[in-house]
């Protein structure tokens, strides 16, 4: 037994018969194809398959691909612009913010995140939003400073649009 | 050489574009037209024997296209042969890639299932139906070897698989002479470094060959198992991208190369197995737990004359890794220290839990913390600073190159400046100051008067200083140290290759012979190859990630043993460098001069020093540049040089040119069991919550000697990295078990991995000595801080503790056992 639906990832007008129990991370891997969210526990601890849905920070395993019905997605994939990384994506490359890549796409759209709620977070606030997600290769240290950097080049494009 | 710029700097990522767009390619990205899922049945029981298992309702499910039994497996496939580490069994065991007749640890393989989509295989293994006859359960050291304890394996009459001894020097003469002998009982308990990407495999059959796509760090290892298990002549393994390795992904992996692989000719699909993270918690292999009894004979000033350690492995439920543990101590048996009496008796234990497999060190921090306690120790009984008695045993600088008594040759080292720089970053006398004033306002607290307000929660300061050595480039001949007799020659020294080509366009692309799992290879490979041929490296690439059919590997071909930056730097130097003798070969005869003359820059032959003298391009002198030497090299015979050979590529295998002496053990059992030392200081300073047991670690300080380094934000990495994995270990991480065998600890969550709140910033200074026999002076960074880590956290975790006068012997230092250890 399948069900149908429809979505809008990245942008673009999606749809597809879903079983019920099918994960959201399934359906957008396995489905459309978009493998840059990851799987790692398939139970909400690491982080790496976090997208965004309706602009809000999810983890994409714990949601069923019927929930998202509907609703407004943004995957790794969805993040830069033809041609250039977005911000947060230029900082984790500039800061070696990663080593595997298998955690970073999580990161990526955590941080993201972190910075559209909280622009200039401290080290603290960032440590403690980002302990949402879980990097067995970095020790963190590289990742916080990309975020950092991210802060910086965010502000600084909203200063020179201003 | 052209002149060095891109060695030494920190050159922009190469891998992070893609990884930072959802780019990277993994195992669980890849798909085939027919492709089918797999989905493995596992035991739930940690010991007991396989009555009978009935597979009818499974294969009854529609979507389900095969499914094997224990009988099918063994009636398809053959034992893997025992490898190096099992070479000391007693009696030959046949071990198949699931189990037959028993099972041994939970979480063992039994049957897998093939169906159109993983959740009908998930549906499947719920309908396999399985006898068992339960067997008491050996889960601790203790269990296993108790008097009338149930062998896992009958043929071997005890639970006792291996045990051996090796011994340097005259250590019953030293301890003889010694003015005190130090006794400790230490443990290090089982954890992983749980690779966020758990086992992967895809199998693809034809008639001609079969080819497996997996997250192997060693394919070699998928190569021989598919061999062997199979019989298959034909057999290429590709690795693409790689989510994390840590040594998690060298050894039990096989098993499940072997059973896709099984699925894959049965059905005659392709077949992709995922595994998931708690069969990766159960299944996926640990690191092994290890007890030490360790005497330390050591002089009135501290200094150590000779050691006598007892190691005691529980290796788990198999004997393909007997030894592992065990053997790696001999890499770092003498830390930094110049004692040379020594002996290792090793012990290994076979028990109802997971097998161990390599990780970050193997058994290496064991090692390190054996030492670094002991020293501790015995500033402590001899009433010493705990620094001076490591400074009075440290190899000094003027002794180098170094020989341990058991045959490693540490090639350079500074290690008291290491010390230095560590107690001067950390700012020692300062915190021993905080800490005298800390624990008289702790004091206070705890006999009821009144604190400061804020000191509601008493907390004390402790601080940690430790040193040890980081082995790199393995010698594949060490194992053969405590088998001597051994049949199976796992080969030595280390062999590895490199492809590097220039394109017809002038670029460059690049082949290595060992997979990646994230340590930035083709940045660091391409920063070499810029400054060898004279290219930007925006103009070099990687060709392909690892492929037995293309990648030119050998017996170092892995990602694995701190190999990269001896095998895998010395073979894309190598090809690199021929090839530009080619280059230039091609060039002078283009340009008619003589190639003495010339001068690369820029992907441009000049001829002299035209490029500095202020000429910008070729029109202004004479010059060639790559791609017009490219077009030539593939397309045009009539302008080669008589005798030349078309193409401009290299494959190059390097092996380390000082491998001798001692690159096969004598008759003592001296090895040169790794062949770079890197070393490196490291201090932490902790915050123990007296109330709770909560350790925080407030500042973590290292300075490092990677010898020459390559990319230092890539060296950062794998420091902040190694170290952030240590002390979580540290802190709580790890493996527990039930007294009937059954893991507790099935989530990451369970398991205590260490998040951003509790990991520390962790700070680096880079204090690089060249290592003299390496192709640029580099030393090894990978397994690195995880080393030592442990031990400074232990050391810190005892120095707060010191007002309450407990000693900390055994890891984790949780919240509830640091507790335990206050409240007696």
């Amino acid at each position: 037994m399948t069900r149908a639906i429809a979505l809008t990832v990245n942008g673009e007008q999606c749809g597809g018969d879903v079983e019920p129990r099918t994960l959201l991370v399934h359906f957008l891997r396995d489905q459309l194809g978009l493998t840059g969210t990851h799987v790692g526990c398939v139970v909400g601890e690491c982080g790496a398959c976090s997208i965004l849905v309706d602009g809000a920070l999810v983890k994409s395993c714990l949601m069923l691909a019927v929930q998202a019905d509907g609703c407004a997605v943004t995957t790794i994939e969805g993040l830069s612009t033809p041609g250039a990384l977005h911000p947060v994506q230029e900082a984790f490359v500039n800061r070696f913010g990663l080593q595997c890549g298998f955690c970073t796409p999580g990161f990526v759209m955590a941080s993201h995140a972190l910075l559209m709620r909280n622009p200039n977070p401290t080290e603290e606030e960032i440590r403690r939003d980002l302990s949402s997600n879980l990097c067995m290769c970095t020790g963190y240290v590289q990742i916080v400073e990309a975020v950092k950097e991210a802060a910086v080049t965010l502000e600084q494009w909203r200063t020179s649009r201003t | 050489m052209a002149d060095i710029t891109h060695i030494g700097s920190r050159a922009r990522s190469k891998e992070a574009p893609r990884h930072v767009s959802g780019r990277g390619q993994y195992v669980d990205d890849l798909s085939r037209p027919r492709m089918l899922h797999a989905c493995i049945l596992r035991s739930p029981y940690a010991h007991a024997r396989i009555i009978s298992v009935r597979a009818d309702a499974a294969m009854k499910l529609p979507g389900v296209r095969a499914v094997l039994t224990p009988a099918d497996i063994k009636a398809l496939s053959q034992p893997f042969k025992p490898g190096r580490y099992a070479a000391g069994l007693r009696v030959p065991i046949a071990e198949y890639a699931s189990a037959i007749e028993k099972v041994r640890y939970a979480g063992e393989p039994i049957a897998i299932v093939a169906a159109d989509t993983r959740a009908i295989a998930e549906d499947a293994i719920e309908l396999i139906d399985v006898d068992y006859e339960p067997l008491p359960a050996a889960a601790s050291i203790e269990d296993a070897v108790a008097d009338g304890a149930t062998p896992l394996y009958e043929e071997l009459g005890s639970n006792v698989g291996w045990q051996g001894k090796v011994s340097y020097g005259d250590v019953d003469a030293a301890f003889a002479r010694a003015d005190r002998i130090v006794r400790e009982s230490l443990k290090i308990h089982r954890y992983s470094s749980t690779p966020l990407e758990p086992f992967a495999c895809l199998a693809e059959h034809s008639p001609e060959r079969m080819t497996i796509t997996c997250n192997s760090q060693s394919p070699d290892v998928i190569y021989e198992a598919l061999s062997e298990a199979l019989g298959l002549d034909a057999v290429r393994v590709r690795v693409p991208d790689v989510g994390g390795g840590f040594g998690q992904k060298i050894h039990l992996i096989r098993k499940y190369a072997v059973l896709t692989a099984l699925l894959a000719v049965k059905t005659r699909r392709p077949v992709k197995w995922i595994e998931d993270r708690s069969e990766h918690m159960m299944a996926g292999g640990h690191s092994c737990e290890q007890e030490f009894d360790v005497e330390a004979a050591v002089k009135a000033d501290g200094e150590v004359i000779g050691m006598k350690i007892r190691d005691t492995d529980d290796v788990g439920g198999s004997v393909s890794t007997l030894t592992i543990h065990f053997t790696n101590k001999l890499n770092n048996l003498f830390n930094t220290y110049t004692v040379q009496h020594l002996t290792l008796e090793g012990r290994s234990v076979l028990t109802n839990k997971c097998p161990v497999v390599p990780n970050r060190g193997i058994g290496k921090p064991g090692m390190c913390f054996v030492w670094e306690r002991m020293m501790d120790r015995i500033a402590q009984e001899l009433g010493l600073d705990a620094i001076a008695v490591r400074r009075r045993n440290l190899i000094p600088p003027s002794a180098f190159p170094y020989t341990t008594p058991n045959g490693n040759i540490y090639g350079s080292g500074e290690y008291d400046t290491l010390l230095d720089k560590a107690l001067k970053n950390v700012d020692y006398d300062g915190v021993r100051q905080r800490q005298a004033t800390q624990r008289g306002l702790v004091a206070r607290t705890l006999s009821g008067s009144r604190g400061e307000p804020d000191k509601a929660r008493p907390t004390l300061l402790g601080i940690g200083v430790v040193i040890g050595v980081e082995p790199g480039g393995r010698n594949a001949a060490r194992d053969m140290a405590i088998f001597p007799k051994s049949k199976q020659m796992p080969g030595a020294g280390g062999v590895e290759g490199a492809t590097v080509k220039i394109e017809k366009n002038g670029s460059v692309v690049f082949t290595l012979g060992s997979p990646s799992c994230g340590q930035s290879h083709e940045t660091t490979a391409a920063q070499i190859i810029a400054d060898v041929l004279g290219v930007s490296p925006d103009r070099i690439s990687l060709a392909t990630t690892y492929d037995s059919a293309l990648s030119p590997w050998g017996v170092s071909s892995s990602n694995s043993g701190n190999n990269f930056h001896l095998y895998d730097v010395g073979a894309v130097h190598g090809a690199a460098t021929r090839l530009r003798e080619k280059l230039l070969t091609l060039a002078a005869h283009v340009l008619k001069e003589d190639m003495g003359r010339l001068t690369i820059e820029d992907g441009m032959v000049y001829v002299g020093r035209l490029r500095e003298a202020g000429a910008k391009s070729a029109a202004s002198g004479p010059a060639v540049s790559f791609a017009e030497l490219g077009k030539i090299a593939y397309s045009n015979q009539a302008q080669m040089p008589p005798g030349f050979e078309g193409g401009l590529q290299v494959t190059y295998f390097h092996s380390h040119p000082h491998a001798d002496p001692l690159m096969l053990p004598d008759s003592e059992g001296r090895v040169r069991a790794q062949y770079t030392f890197s070393s490196a200081a490291h201090a932490a300073v902790v915050e123990v919550d007296v109330e709770t047991g909560r350790v925080r670690v407030v500042r973590y300080v290292i300075v490092s000697d990677n010898g020459t380094l390559i990319n230092p934000a890539v060296v950062d990495g794998q420091i902040y990295g190694s170290a952030a994995h240590g002390i979580s270990v540290a802190l709580g991480e790890g493996f527990v078990y039930g007294s009937d065998g059954q893991l507790l600890t099935l989530t990451l969550l369970d398991y205590g991995k260490s998040t951003t709140l509790e990991t520390p910033h962790i700070e680096i200074e880079h204090h690089p000595v060249p290592d003299p026999f390496t192709t640029l002076g580099q030393k090894a960074a990978g397994e690195g801080a995880a080393i030592p880590s442990p031990a400074a956290i232990a050391s810190a975790v005892e120095d707060a503790l010191s007002p309450f006068g407990v000693k900390v012997r055994d890891l984790p230092l949780s919240p509830e056992r640091v507790w335990r250890l206050i409240n007696g």
